[in-house]
């Protein structure tokens, strides 16, 4: 029996990437984890292109697994250069919202003050990206595994039967 | 659920399941809850709450007009995630009496669609501007999608630790080739 494992990081860099741009990019990333879980199924969509033979749930796991660390960096690079967008973003829908909800409590500036004011720093880099790996990780397991399910389960046919040899062959 | 035997000893199975499990259920435990410890600590001026916000911040938009409030401040993730997750410990919750620990097999497709229907339609329907869903209808949307995810997480966990066990006794991990689609760990890959 084959006792290979499939290639995994390819899949994952192609899917990781695509997964880590869309949950960067400002309003687009409103899909939450969904962009994590889907890119992991496409990764795992990629994986079985590739695979001859079925795909096990573990081979989703870890392929899933990779895409969302791929995924989480590609996302923290992402935010580098977006965090002044992001910054401005958030300022601008709050200001809006507060206008038309009275539903947010007091102080409000200030807090989003404090979240957006922290300059950028390589330990905080450092530190965000190694707790999105791990989130992106789990979620991209669970992604992972649904891909299996979804695109995972191809029939493998059986080898043809070896040519049977002839009556007079048989004879000789 | 489907109920095939599974040609893994079901005792090797449970073995690599129930880790699994209980890892899982602590770790789903510890997320809902800092979900909710969050605003609770922006409640009483903590710098941790900052920290926890911005844990999530990365897989949920957390925007205010789309989240419970707790203590007079959003939870860490908006409504329809918290349903999401919450349908996560429930289905977890559950998993033991629906599948059990000998075991393991993927839900059906056709069940994962059904499920995943409410919150699908739920969120096209946002995303075109055709209406715009109450906290609660996102929540329940996300509750009901998140209830059969623990089923596919578990299986995907229990079987790379049924890998390592395997491994060690020498013996073959990969998809039978007879097409049954039942590799010889023992996980079905129910249609």
């Amino acid at each position: 029996m084959d006792n290979r494992r499939p290639e995994y990081l390819v899949p994952a860099l192609i899917a990781g990437a695509v997964a880590g741009v869309l949950s960067g990019i400002p309003f687009v990333n409103c899909l939450c984890c969904l962009w994590i879980i889907g890119g992991a199924a496409l990764a795992t969509h990629l994986l079985a292109k590739k695979t001859p033979g079925p795909l096990t749930a573990g081979d989703g796991a870890i392929v899933g697994a990779l895409t969302g660390i791929v995924a989480a960096t590609v996302d923290a690079l992402m935010g580098i250069p977006l965090r002044p967008l992001n910054e401005a973003f958030l300022h601008r829908f709050m200001a809006s919202l507060a206008r038309v909800v009275d539903q947010l409590p007091a102080g409000w500036q200030d807090w989003v003050q404090r979240g957006t004011s922290t300059g950028f720093s390589l330990a905080g880099f450092f530190l965000g990206l190694f707790i999105s790996a791990a989130i992106f990780a789990v979620l991209g397991v669970l992604g992972g595994v649904i891909g299996v399910s979804l695109f995972g389960r191809k029939k493998i046919y059986p080898p043809p039967p070896p040519a049977t040899q002839g009556p007079a062959n048989a004879a000789v | 659920m489907d109920d095939t035997l599974s040609p893994a000893s079901p005792a090797v199975v449970r073995r690599a399941v129930e880790p699994a499990f209980a890892v899982t259920f602590l770790g789903a435990l510890a997320w809902i809850a800092a979900i909710f410890l969050a605003p609770y600590l922006r409640s009483r001026s903590s710098g941790a709450a900052s920290f926890l916000y911005a844990v999530f911040a990365p897989v949920c938009h957390q925007i205010p007009s789309r989240c419970f409030y707790f203590h007079g401040f959003p939870l860490a993730v908006c409504g329809r995630c918290l349903g999401i997750y919450a349908g996560f410990l429930a289905g977890l919750a559950a998993y033991p009496f629906v599948r059990g620990f000998r075991k393991i097999a993927l839900p059906p497709v056709r069940l994962l669609i059904l499920l995943s229907l409410p919150a699908g339609i739920d969120f096209a329907g946002g995303f075109v501007g055709a209406w715009t869903s109450p906290i609660w209808v996102r929540f329940g949307t996300g509750l009901v999608w998140g209830v059969i995810l623990p089923y596919y997480f578990l299986t995907g966990v229990s079987e790379l630790l049924l890998w390592r066990s395997v491994r060690k006794s020498g013996a073959s991990t990969r998809a039978s080739p007879d097409g049954t689609g039942l590799d010889n760990l023992g996980t079905k890959h129910v249609e």
